[in-house]
């Protein structure tokens, strides 16, 4: 197996790193300290390691490295940080959304690829658009309050701007 | 089934300005952002990769054990088998810190010497360079089973001549209840209904599996930075390990969801030996198939009741049988089995009762703690038997409880006097209130139906296990708040309640708080993150310690004042008189004045629970926890009769937490915890067949997913009447009990027939439905 | 961890055929839902990977020449928001609001479900009901197999090593034809299918009656026609009776078996209730249909 050199840019960084052919995205990323991509299940299962690669929200532990060589990729903490939060991330924090939280980062990232389709979606495509995105602390109504919440403040922010 | 509104008993609790508000919790953000750093995000310099080479075989002897090649591997840097281990330390996980005997023989080994007795028993340890050449190293251990006659059935494991999995019988634990004259009260019946209800093996799933990462610092002291429940561990695992208590730290992390699955020790003595022989930092972390393998389950059920009942509803005597699968180890069954025991006829004045409890070992994969602790299971069969019996007696199943519900200041099944409120029935009627009238369908195969749940589970820990907490608060000197309390956080919010009790106390807001918890070597120790009793626990230590903070600042601002302490009080970071509050003083101010004067700005303070004697396992009576929480949840389903599939269309629980210290983690809580209840009553099973589990991993074994339930309304009350702070009750556990027999009752209102067997699978509503045609 | 394996990137078509070509048993890697899973679970060992889901000329759905031509590396979720699936192929359309979940959807192919050849295989049935075909080409050749001869076992396929799956079509169904799909799973997302049905009312616009199709997933090493349900359909009026007729001999066509998701008997008794309700469905609609454009002719 001979390791090739690849480009992943992640939440605005360029990164040059040699892997082998059979590390995942979720490998690589978490190799290179994006620790908010959560190891859950390693097969498609539970989201927790859901990132956006080319605009589209996928689970890194189903790609590998080699195929998102030159793509754009948005892990959570690429949305915002503590001084300055994505609303998605705001609102989680404020709506109780968030408990042992290790499920987070991959719910926001799906209900961001949601938001970015549907801005302004019914409790039932929530629903839908987090239906890969396993919780086992909150039974997921706080969560859809948080993206309704987050959606009303986007919207507010777009029609500011 | 209608629920008539009635008036609240009247509470006045006190007005309180941090605690009862909704706040953000001190943790949430930087979850939210993705800067909280799990156990598996951790990474130090040097650092060796493990894995652990585990048992296929469910019972059998070791034959031959070669790791020689293993070994060999370049890039493997030690391999550890059970004859490297500090002679005789056979460990077993009882985080009761407190030195509880158990059936000596019976613990579970670091690493099976000799024998193994569930698929998936630890039997080797690699740590390797890179965790490729781990695996690798896994693949090379050459191992030779002599399988051994196995036992998966307790009902088989009890009869003589079954295998037995640890001298000299598989009979683990027992309990028995005998109140007043059980037979004679059945005799006395005008009618005795008759039931056997079974729950099965059920995985925690938490989406964060096990991991940890190991290293010796240069006292010579094993850190462990690792997601527990119980970082008292350092006792066990510092004896597992062959050094002093003093020379081991674990360093608990935020832990991505623990409901008793980390409760027990996982990865934590196999990091400590492999960064003790390699000198260098290790990191173990399980992946979701290991995960299921490696830790414990909640325990399977068989709980059978024979109540008898007089034509005007009135219990007059209940013979209960209770068996549970210990499954290879024993690890907490006679705990859960107390629990079960304590609660098995539920919240209801029985004054006959006989209650014989077994838990039995068998080669299934072993069980331990899972929220709610017998008492979940023990709710499934109570609560649908009263439905049962309600039936019977064509009588409406909420009037049918009224007749029989405790009320304050009654005895419960063991005699222990019930002082805290029982709002059992109001919460009955508020939760079927909310649900409100049926949803009315046009298909005639689907099948609407309506029930409820109302449980009472515990808070605090048995109370003969002496249970203290510690936690130290202190004030800074420009007024900001400091809390370390050891008590580890699993994502309910643990920690923030403290933060929150802290600021209340010392009139600060929540984010003038920072927290350190969960170190065994730097924060008090604030005893297990389990049995739902950190609010209660920590937070009256938090109080008592805050109330200490708060009395020195007092005492020197009346000195300022000329006046007396308690015409003063603390709020929005300023001290003032009550009568005149344009007289105040900066918090900031206020303490760097206590510090001029050399007083004692950070108080540790000791919060110990009551304290008794073991009870008779022959007859429990007296005392075993320091209170319950009463809860109410009612469900409502559709099911589709033709295909057997089960619809949550609305999901209500209520509970009195006594005194919501956040609401919002409250209600999580109640989301939250009834999730996984409907998840145990449709979906989740942990398929075992001769000790091999068939659901091994997340695609297999289904928890619910947002499409498979409604938004659930949480309903609060608050009673002021718990032995918490503030009044606070319990949520954690009792937040999960009622909510799988609500949706049983909620089934078996729909399709008029009662599934004895959990979960209710699309199957086993179809079969229910054929035997009811027949029948 | 995965295991060791040689992974070849082409930039075209030809390119990748080229690689088959030279190199035997290179296995095709597009969204790696299944692919990838199976590595990991060592239930699959190949020496070396081709990357395809990438290329340009297995990507897009078109209309060609009466047919909805499907490149085998569009994935699930394009497919569900496609306006010509909507229109030519709504029966698969509803399979994919209910296949795993949004997160695979983004990566899943419809080349991919049918070549890893699951019995449970969600796009199958109703591609089966579309009378669909599948395109296979080598190096040096190029050929059409009908779907339900693609898949002839568990995981079977008659791709020969060195080709490769690069487009799905199917007849454009007439005006009026309309098609339901139904999976049943053990939760309401994310779940592999228990069982699953696909019908069509597949309309012959020159009066003939209408032909309904019907196909099966799950209940069968193989997705499968119901033919002697289809056969009777031939003949006998959508009446309640022949639909429940119908729907018995849908489910003796099955050779269900039992696992951890049910029983065989559960399965077969499911696929006989859904089918019926299908169809009654599908009835139904087919009557209104024919009431409304009764009225409209005499207004």
């Amino acid at each position: 197996m001979k390791a090739k050199a690849i480009t992943l840019n992640v939440n605005g960084r360029r990164h040059q790193v040699t892997l082998f052919p059979n590390v995942t995205l979720l490998e690589a990323l978490r190799d290179l300290n994006y620790t908010d991509v959560k190891n859950g299940c390693e097969k498609g299962d539970c989201g927790a390691c859901a990132v956006e690669m080319n605009g589209k929200v996928i689970n890194s532990c189903l790609v590998l490295a080699w195929q998102a060589d030159g793509a754009q990729i948005i892990t959570n903490a690429g949305l915002g940080t503590m001084e300055n939060p994505h609303p998605l991330q705001e609102a989680f924090a404020d709506a109780g959304a968030v408990q042992c939280g290790y499920c987070t980062s991959g719910m926001i990232m799906a209900a961001k690829a949601l938001l970015d389709e549907n801005p302004n979606p019914s409790e039932t495509e929530i629903r839908e658009g987090i239906s890969g995105n396993l919780c086992r602390c909150t039974g997921y109504t706080q969560i859809i309050n948080a993206v309704q919440m987050a959606a009303k403040k986007m919207t507010q922010q777009r029609s500011q701007q | 089934m209608t629920a008539k509104g009635r008036a609240l008993p009247q509470v006045d609790l006190p007005p309180l300005r941090q605690v009862g508000r909704p706040l953000r919790r001190v943790d949430a953000l930087g979850k939210a952002v993705g800067a909280t750093v799990y156990a598996g995000d951790f990474t130090m310099p040097n650092m060796l990769h493990a894995k652990v080479f585990r048992s296929s075989e469910p019972s059998a002897c070791i034959k031959q054990l070669d790791v020689t090649k293993a070994q060999a591997l370049p890039g493997v840097a030690c391999v550890l088998t059970a004859d490297e281990l500090p002679d005789g330390k056979l460990i077993t996980d009882m985080p009761g810190q407190t030195g509880q005997e158990r059936r000596k023989g019976s613990d579970a080994p670091v690493l099976a010497a000799g024998r193994v007795r569930f698929v998936g028993e630890p039997i080797a340890l690699v740590a390797a360079e890179t965790l490729a050449i781990a695996e690798q190293a896994l693949e090379l251990i050459k191992i030779e089973y002599e399988p051994l006659a196995g036992v998966f059935d307790p009902l088989e494991a009890m009869k003589p001549g079954a295998p037995v999995i640890h001298e000299p019988d598989n009979i683990v634990s027992s309990w028995k209840i005998r109140k007043g004259n059980a037979e004679a009260g059945l005799a006395a019946a005008d009618l005795i209904v008759e039931n056997t209800f079974r729950v099965p093996f059920i995985d925690h799933a938490y989406i964060e599996p096990e991991a940890g990462v190991a290293w010796v610092d240069d006292q010579q002291v094993i850190n462990i930075r690792v997601c527990t429940q119980v970082v008292e561990h350092f006792r066990s695992i510092a004896q597992a390990v062959g050094v002093p208590h003093n020379k081991v730290h674990v360093r608990g992390t935020m832990i991505g969801g623990g409901f008793g699955g980390k409760e027990d020790i996982t990865v934590e003595i196999f990091l400590a030996l492999l960064t003790k022989e390699t000198n260098r930092p290790v990191r173990l972390a399980y992946t979701r198939e290991e995960s299921i393998l490696a830790h414990s389950k909640r325990h399977p059920f068989i709980i059978t009741h024979r109540t008898g009942v007089k034509k005007n509803g009135r219990i007059t005597g209940a013979e209960i049988k209770m068996i549970s699968d210990s499954g290879a180890y024993p690890y907490l069954s006679p705990y859960v089995l107390l629990y079960a025991t304590v609660t098995s006829c539920g919240p209801y004045r029985i004054e006959n009762l006989k209650v014989d409890s077994v838990s039995v070992a068998t080669n299934n994969p072993f069980t331990s703690a899972f929220r709610g602790f017998g008492g979940a299971q023990a709710a499934v069969a109570y609560e649908q038997q009263m439905d049962e019996m309600a039936k019977a007696l064509t009588m409406d199943p909420l009037e049918f409880r009224k007749i029989n519900y405790l009320k304050t200041g009654d005895s419960n099944a063991i005699g222990q006097q019930i002082k805290s409120a029982v709002w059992l029935e109001e919460e009955a009627m508020q939760a079927l209130a909310a649900l409100g009238e049926k949803k009315s369908v046009s298909e005639d195969a689907i099948k609407v139906g309506q029930g409820f749940a109302t449980t009472m589970q515990s808070y605090g820990r048995i109370m003969w296990f002496h249970d203290t907490s510690r936690s130290w608060v202190g004030i800074e000197q420009d007024g900001t708040v400091v809390v370390r309390c050891g008590a580890p956080d699993l994502g309910a919010g643990q920690a923030n309640s403290l933060c929150q009790i802290a600021a209340e106390v010392l009139g600060v807001s929540l984010t003038d708080v920072t927290f350190y918890n969960s170190d065994s070597a730097v924060t008090p120790l604030a005893g297990t993150t389990t049995a739902t009793r950190q609010l209660y626990m920590s937070g009256n230590a938090t109080l008592k310690a805050a109330k200490m903070v708060r009395k020195v600042l007092l005492d020197r601002a009346a000195e300022h004042f000329k006046k007396e302490p308690n015409s003063l009080d603390l709020a929005d970071n300023k001290v003032f008189i009550k009568s005149d509050p344009q007289q105040w003083l900066s918090l900031a101010d206020l303490s760097k004045m206590c510090a001029a004067d050399g007083l004692k700005l950070q108080h540790l303070a000791l919060f110990r629970a009551p304290f008794t004697d073991k009870l008779n396992p022959e007859n429990l009576q007296g005392n075993v926890f320091p209170d319950f929480t009463f809860s109410a949840h009612a469900i409502e389903v559709a099911v589709d009769t033709k295909t057997g599939e089960i619809t949550v269309l609305k999901s209500v629980g209520c509970h009195d937490v006594g005194r919501a210290i956040n609401p919002i983690a409250v209600e999580g809580q109640i989301q939250g915890g009834s999730a996984q209840g409907i998840g145990y009553a449709l979906m989740e099973e942990v398929q075992v067949k001769d000790g091999v589990t068939r659901t091994p991993s997340l695609s297999e074994y289904l928890i619910p997913t947002a499409k498979d339930l409604p938004t659930t309304k949480a309903i609060i009350l608050e009673s002021g009447t718990g032995v918490g702070p503030f009044g606070a009750k319990g949520i954690g556990e009792p937040a999960l009990t009622p909510a799988a027999p609500a949706v049983a009752n909620a089934v078996a209102n729909a399709i008029g027939v009662r599934i004895h067997d959990l979960p209710l699978t699309p199957e086993r509503v179809l079969a229910a439905l054929d035997h009811a045609k027949k029948g | 961890m995965l295991p060791q394996f040689k992974f070849l990137m082409p930039k075209t078509l030809p390119e990748a055929l080229e690689m088959m070509d030279e190199i035997s048993r290179v296995i095709p890697l597009a969204g790696g839902t299944s692919l990838l899973v199976d590595l990991r679970g060592r239930l699959s060992h190949p020496h070396t990977l081709i990357n395809i889901g990438g290329l340009d000329e297995l990507r897009g759905i078109r209309i060609e020449e009466g047919y909805v031509v499907v490149g085998s590396a569009v994935t699930i979720a394009d497919l569900k928001r496609n306006v010509l699936i909507a229109k030519h192929g709504q029966v698969l359309q509803q399979a994919t609001t209910v296949f795993a979940n949004p997160l695979v959807r983004n990566r899943a192919t419809i080349g991919g479900n049918l070549a890893y050849g699951s019995p449970a295989a969600d796009t199958a049935p109703p591609l089966l009901v579309l009378d669909a075909e599948v395109e296979l080409m080598s190096k040096d050749t190029r050929r059409t197999i009908p779907l339900k001869e693609f898949i002839t076992g568990v995981r079977k396929t008659v791709c020969h090593p060195r080709e490769l799956v690069t487009a799905i079509r199917w007849p454009i169904p007439p005006e009026g034809s309309v098609g339901a799909f139904r999976k049943l799973g053990l939760r309401k997302a994310d779940a592999i299918s228990v069982l699953s049905v696909a019908v069509m009312l597949h309309c012959k616009d020159t009066g003939d009656r209408d032909q309904v199709r019907i196909a099966l997933g799950a209940v069968a090493p193989i997705p499968i026609r119901a033919a002697a349900a289809e056969e009777l359909l031939d003949r006998e009026p959508l009446t309640p009776e022949v639909i429940a007729r119908a729907a018995q001999l849908a489910s003796e066509a099955t050779q269900a078996i039992g696992d951890i998701r049910g029983s065989a008997a559960y399965r077969r008794r499911v696929i006989t209730a859904l089918v019926q309700r299908l169809l009654t469905n599908l009835a139904k609609g087919a009557k209104e249909k024919k009431r409304n454009e009764s009225k409209g002719n005499h207004s």
